[in-house]
């Protein structure tokens, strides 16, 4: 599985045709087909080609709504 | 707009462009979701669907009242809406809730339904949070926008079996909570 490290995820972040990459607690799943990723934006308040470890914690969902999707890669520096 | 609204919104604390457009996104919710329950509650037939297609309707009815609760904060918070329903459309902070490829599978039906709901309530518990003694308009009508959407979740929920909703149904007059705001 490929390593991400946050620089290279950061890549990732949904904008001009880029794939929408997210990070939580270590893995890195692919969003892209989410409608409420587009633009690589979630709810105003998140970007896509970040770690959401610490957003996730205060969201009003938990994660199994983006264990929904496919798992990418691993995050390095977690 | 209301200029000293918000001046005291923003002093308490709270980024003003980032609520606007949080409740833009969740009135477009609002309005696509009419639209789509709409085509759901049509198709809501047969034995099983008949039972369902009343609380889909004053779940229809009462996303409508919030559409019609929320544009007024919006603008008073100097907010704008979308000029066009495609626009509405794609900027909504839930999913289309759309009919499922086989309409007659009950269970399915009721998933898109209470999936939908469960986004609502994500949302307005979010705008709750936001807002919790900073913007207490704001965080009156998303609260009572919340009470609403919660039942409907648990209508929804109910019928696929998750456990009773504890409540009954409406009885006349909808939006109980929201109505306030609608006068």
């Amino acid at each position: 599985m490929r390593k991400f490290t946050e620089k290279e995820l950061a890549q990732y972040d949904g904008k001009e045709g880029t794939r929408t990459y997210v990070a939580y607690k270590g893995k890195v799943y692919d969003v892209s087909q989410s409608f409420l990723w587009q633009d690589g934006r979630h709810q105003v308040l998140h970007t896509a080609g970040t770690d959401l470890t610490h957003a996730l914690a205060k969201a009003p969902h938990g994660p199994e709504l983006l264990k929904k999707f496919p798992v990418v890669g691993i995050l390095e520096d977690s | 707009m209301a200029k000293v609204t918000r001046e005291m919104v923003e002093k308490a604390g709270v980024n003003l462009d980032q609520l606007v457009e949080l409740l833009v996104k969740n009135a477009a919710a609002e309005l696509t979701t009419y639209y789509y329950y709409t085509i759901l509650r049509v198709n809501l037939i047969g034995l099983k669907g008949e039972g369902i297609k009343e609380i889909a309707e004053t779940a229809r009815i009462e996303d409508r009242n919030h559409f019609e609760a929320l544009v007024p904060r919006i603008y008073e918070l100097d907010g704008k809406l979308p000029e066009d329903m495609k626009a509405f459309h794609d900027i909504s902070a839930c999913p289309p809730a759309s009919l499922p490829e086989d309409p007659r599978d009950i269970q399915a039906m009721l998933t898109v339904l209470v999936e939908a709901e469960r986004c609502a309530v994500r949302g307005y518990t979010h705008l709750c949070n936001l807002t919790a003694g900073k913007d207490y308009r704001t965080y009156d009508l998303s609260q009572a926008i919340l009470n609403e959407e919660i039942e409907h979740e648990s209508w929804f929920s109910e019928f696929l079996g998750e456990g009773p909703s504890g409540h009954f149904l409406r009885r006349g007059e909808t939006s109980p909570f929201v109505s306030k705001f609608l006068r």
